[in-house]
Formats: structure tokens, C-alpha cells, sequence
């Protein structure tokens, strides 16, 4: 587009300087020409007034080495006879009828007529008619045409260049912009400040998102700030609660108050787990989520966690399928740990009625491959990736399930600050969940193992 | 009977610890200001401190660091106590023995006091 105005508008100038450069020589011309005809004319008169031809011939012979572009110059007297003329070698005839009208400049194709009156004395002697070849005129137009041409051509190339480069200095700041946009979108990281000095509207617009950002970031760390106090204030009296209950587990021996005791102290964990979740959520937003990375054994915690399971959970059984022996990873034992215990839950929870939750653990290449399959309620296909997003609850009206929808946001964060990945899939009865970790080379078995997997 | 100084600006906590830890057989002195560990410890003597870290107007982890550095005090075992989890990460920081997070489960609570009351005596 762009491209496309500069060549018009530089055609336009080149026309009008074409134009007035024609215009402006054929005006010196005409005045030249006329002013050689005005000496011609006055030179003429004693040889016109003695009838000395030869003379008059001398004068306008002289032509030929002062004005070479003068190709018939007649002298007519005062009854309209030819008195004397000169012709260029190459001249053709000289056509009276340009003389004719009255006018003492004419253009006529590629050709000057003047006349000039030859007076004494208010006495019309005669005139003086001078053909002009013009084709210096043509040599100038089409120089001229040329040069518009290489003009336009160059001023086509050059806005084309330049406008190409603008363009990609503004197509780069805006797809920078994009980027930072979606990765704000995707990860809720708001710690993003771009720096453009730019004064233009993209400049603007950056520093609208800066400000937006800002502001962002601003009201995260007041919610970050309340959470934490929240949390806090929510925790002490909560120690107090647990505390009590705990003790008076210990105490109480009679039926049915130990069973009140013990449904008491489950929701105190289970409320303790909701505000350990948003805790959570709030570190990973404000990035302060941080790995204790560690070596350990991952059988160990495996099997671990299912026997802690196992114990609380009187409807299912979990069944481990043996894949892996002794096999040490660095990661951070506790978040790792976090990740199962909400895939176990969410297991049992999401199978009501049945009895079985599947663990199985193999190395895959680089990485270990966990899964955890329940033979429950299933998630629908196109639920399979949105239950890893913040606050997300099951659309599947069937089962009430209670909790913030928090668990998977901060099992994805834990596995992917860890290098693996997790996702979902649909089984023909239930659904699998699976998460990898990356092994170190150097560290994936026990050397001290009976069970090496060599 | 193993002696544990208890410091928690929380009244309530305070009782309860001081309850848990009596019922399973420790001496305990609760404070609730932070100002009277020094004349606690000097008077009661005790074999561990359990110390939370936000007392209201001090940090218990630079009480902490103060009872490390000071000669009388240096080899009293001391356990960090509080409900934001991060602080575990201070306790090498401040030369502490061990963590205990709020809400705590009474089962873990003794095994790590008396686990680390039985790691600062010499055999």
C-alpha cells in the first residue's frame, strides 16, 4: 500500500516537472528565436529598401553558423514576394500556410514558426519567416521521460525496502506483544514488563500492557498477602481444633463418642488439605512455588503412599503392578508425593461403588512412567484437558464431588516444574491418569540392590 | 522427665501443647512472652524449646539465633513451630534442630521432640 502511494505521488512531480521543463523551453526558444527574428527584421530593412538580394541572402546565411537549428528563414517584401531565403542542407519545403494566421509564434509538430514585421518608419516593409527544427526538444522530452522512469522505478524500490522495514519493526514488537500476551494467558505468570522505547501507537500500546501489568501484579500481591494472613489466621485456630481432637483420640476409649472423634478429625485433614491447596495455588501464581530436589527412592514412596491410603480407605483397594525396582530420582520427595496423593483421591473419588484402583510404574527411555487407573465414572473427551485448569469441576452431574477444582492445577505445575508432563485418558471403564519424571543417568539404580534391574 | 520449654503467643496453642506434652510424660513451662524465655531458661532449665516463629513483635527464628550463639544456651536443642511451612527452610539458618508445622499431627509432633531431645545428649 504504501508502495503504491509513493508511486503516485512521485509520478505526480515527475509529470509537473516534466511538464513545466517543456513548457519553460519552449518559451526561452520562442523568445530566442524571436528575438533573432527581430534583428533579422531590422537588418533587412536597407537591403529591402536598395532591393539588394544578395545582401539580404548574407544576412540570413549568417544563420547557419549562429542559429543552427533554424532551417528555412525567408524574407518577403512588402507584396508578399519571396525577397531572399536560406535553407539548412536537410530542410524540407517551407509551408507558408504556419504563416497565415495572424500569430508570430506558432509550434507545430516538431517544428517553430516565427514572423517578424519589417517596419520603417510605421511602414510595412516586409517579414522575416524562420522555421525552427525542434527535434532538441525531442531529445529533451525523452531524457526527461527516462529519467522519470529510473525515478519512479528507484522511488518503487526504495519505499518498498523501506516500508518493508518498518513494517517488520512494527510486526515484531506487535508479535512480541502477542507472545508476552499468551504466555501471561497460559501460564498467569503477570511478571512480564516489556521494554520498547518506542514513541509511536505501539509504543502506546506497550506501555498500556505495562501499566496493565502493573496493576496486575499489584492486586496479585494483595490477594497473594490475604491469603497468606488468611491462611494463617485459618491455621492456628484449625492446630488448636486437630490438637484436641487428637488428644482426645487418645483418651477416649468408648463407642460411639471415638467414631464422632474420628469423623471430627477427618474434616479438620480435609479442610487442613483445602487451605494447603490454596496456599499452593497462590505460590504458583506469584512464582514462589520452589522445588526441594533431592535423591530418593521412587518404589519407596510408591508403595509408601499406597499403604497410607490403604489404611484410611476402607471401599477400595489399591493394587500396585510392579514395573520398577529401586529406582532413584531426584525430585522433591514431598511434591511428589502431594501429586499421588491427589491422584489416589481422586480415584476413589470418582469411582463410587467399585473396589479397585490400579498403580502402575515402568521406565519409559529417559523418563518413569506413573499411572493411575480407576474403573470409575470416567471424564468425558473433551473434559480431558480442561481438568487441569484452575477451579475446574466436572460437568458430569452424577457425582457430587466436593473441593476447590484445585488438585490437578497444582499436580500439572508440580510435574511440569519437575520436567515431566501429566495428562488424562479415557479407559473403556474409569479413566488413567499418568505423569513422567526424568531419570538421571547416573543415578537410576541401587548398586546395592539384590533387585538390580540389569 | 525430659523438660521442653514451650514459647507461642497463641494462648489457645499454648494449653494444648502444654496438655499434649504432660499427658505424654514431659515437664513443660509454656510462655506466652517471648521477653521471659531468658529468665525461663535460666530458672527451669530446660532439655528442648519449642518456639514459634511469629510471637507478635519478634521472629523466633532470631530468638533462635541468639540462643545458638550464646555460650549458656548453645546446646539446648530448639524445634522452629509454625504454620507457614516455608519457614523449614530457616532452620539451618538459624542453627534450629527441627520443624514442626502447624497444624501438626500428635503422632509426628512426639516423635520429633523426642527424637531430637535423644540426638543432643551425649551417649
Amino acid at each position: 500500500m504504501q508502495v503504491f502511494t509513493s508511486i503516485i505521488v512521485v509520478s505526480i512531480f515527475a509529470g509537473i516537472f516534466i511538464a513545466t521543463d517543456i513548457k519553460d523551453y519552449k518559451t526561452r526558444k520562442a523568445n530566442s528565436v524571436a528575438s533573432i527574428a527581430h534583428i533579422i527584421s531590422a537588418n533587412s530593412i536597407t537591403p529591402l529598401l536598395f532591393q539588394d538580394n544578395n545582401e539580404a541572402k548574407k544576412i540570413l546565411t549568417e544563420l547557419k553558423n549562429t542559429s543552427p537549428d533554424i532551417v528555412n528563414a525567408v524574407i518577403i517584401d512588402s507584396a508578399a514576394k519571396i525577397f531572399a531565403i536560406y535553407s539548412r542542407v536537410d530542410a524540407g519545403p517551407l509551408e507558408i500556410s504556419h504563416f497565415l494566421n495572424g500569430k508570430t509564434t506558432e509550434f507545430s509538430g516538431k517544428q517553430l514558426f516565427v514572423s517578424e514585421n519589417i517596419m520603417n518608419e510605421k511602414q510595412l516593409m516586409g517579414k522575416v519567416l524562420l522555421e525552427v527544427d525542434l527535434s532538441e526538444l525531442e531529445a529533451i522530452k525523452k531524457s526527461r521521460y527516462e529519467m522519470a522512469v529510473i525515478l519512479l522505478l528507484a522511488a518503487a524500490v526504495l519505499s518498498f525496502l523501506i516500508a518493508s522495514i518498518v513494517q517488520r519493526y512494527i510486526s515484531r514488537r506487535l508479535l512480541y506483544l502477542v507472545d508476552k500476551m499468551k504466555q501471561v494467558s497460559v501460564t498467569g505468570n503477570y511478571n512480564t514488563t516489556i521494554v520498547d522505547n518506542g514513541k509511536d501507537e505501539i509504543g502506546t500500546l506497550i506501555r498500556v500492557y505495562n501499566n496493565l501489568m502493573e496493576q496486575v501484579r499489584e492486586s496479585q500481591h494483595k490477594k497473594d498477602e490475604f491469603i497468606g494472613i488468611a491462611s494463617h489466621e485459618l491455621k492456628t485456630p484449625l492446630t488448636s481444633i486437630k490438637g484436641y481432637l487428637d488428644l482426645l483420640n487418645t483418651m477416649e476409649e468408648r463407642q460411639p463418642n471415638k467414631q464422632f472423634v474420628q469423623k471430627a478429625s477427618d474434616s479438620v485433614t480435609k479442610l487442613e488439605r483445602l487451605i494447603k491447596d490454596l496456599l499452593d495455588v497462590s505460590k504458583i501464581q506469584s512464582g514462589q512455588l520452589q522445588l526441594n530436589i533431592k535423591e530418593f527412592n521412587i518404589d519407596e514412596l510408591i508403595n509408601e503412599t499406597i499403604n497410607s491410603f490403604q489404611m484410611v480407605s476402607e471401599s477400595h483397594t489399591i493394587v500396585k503392578e510392579d514395573g520398577l525396582h529401586y529406582e532413584q530420582v531426584l525430585a522433591d520427595r514431598q511434591r511428589i508425593e502431594q501429586v499421588l496423593i491427589n491422584l489416589l483421591s481422586n480415584a476413589i473419588k470418582y469411582s463410587p461403588g467399585e473396589n479397585k484402583v490400579l498403580v502402575k510404574s515402568k521406565r519409559d527411555g529417559d523418563h518413569l512412567l506413573i499411572q493411575v487407573r480407576d474403573y470409575g465414572i470416567g471424564i468425558a473427551k473433551d473434559e480431558l484437558s480442561e481438568i487441569f485448569e484452575r477451579f475446574y469441576r466436572t460437568k458430569d452431574s452424577s457425582v457430587h464431588i466436593s473441593g476447590f477444582g484445585l488438585g490437578l492445577y497444582i499436580c500439572r505445575d508440580i510435574i511440569t516444574r519437575h520436567g515431566g508432563t501429566i495428562w488424562a485418558t479415557k479407559e473403556p471403564k474409569g479413566s488413567s491418569f499418568y505423569f513422567t519424571l526424568p531419570i538421571q543417568q547416573n543415578s537410576v539404580t541401587n548398586p546395592s540392590s539384590n533387585n538390580s534391574n540389569n | 522427665m525430659d523438660k521442653i520449654l514451650v514459647v507461642d503467643d497463641d494462648i489457645d496453642i499454648l494449653t494444648l501443647v502444654k496438655m499434649s506434652l504432660s499427658l505424654n510424660g514431659f515437664k513443660v513451662e509454656a510462655i506466652s512472652k517471648w521477653e521471659q524465655i531468658y529468665k525461663s531458661i535460666s530458672g527451669f532449665v530446660p532439655d528442648l524449646i519449642l518456639l514459634d516463629v511469629s510471637l507478635g513483635g519478634a521472629d523466633g527464628r532470631e530468638i533462635c539465633k541468639r540462643i545458638k550463639t550464646t555460650t549458656e544456651t548453645e546446646h539446648i536443642p530448639v524445634i522452629l513451630f509454625s504454620a507457614n511451612t516455608e519457614m523449614e527452610k530457616s532452620i539451618g539458618d538459624c542453627k534450629a534442630q527441627a520443624f514442626i508445622a502447624k497444624p501438626y499431627e500428635l503422632g509426628h509432633f512426639l516423635d520429633v521432640i523426642k527424637s531430637t531431645i535423644k540426638h543432643s545428649k551425649p551417649n
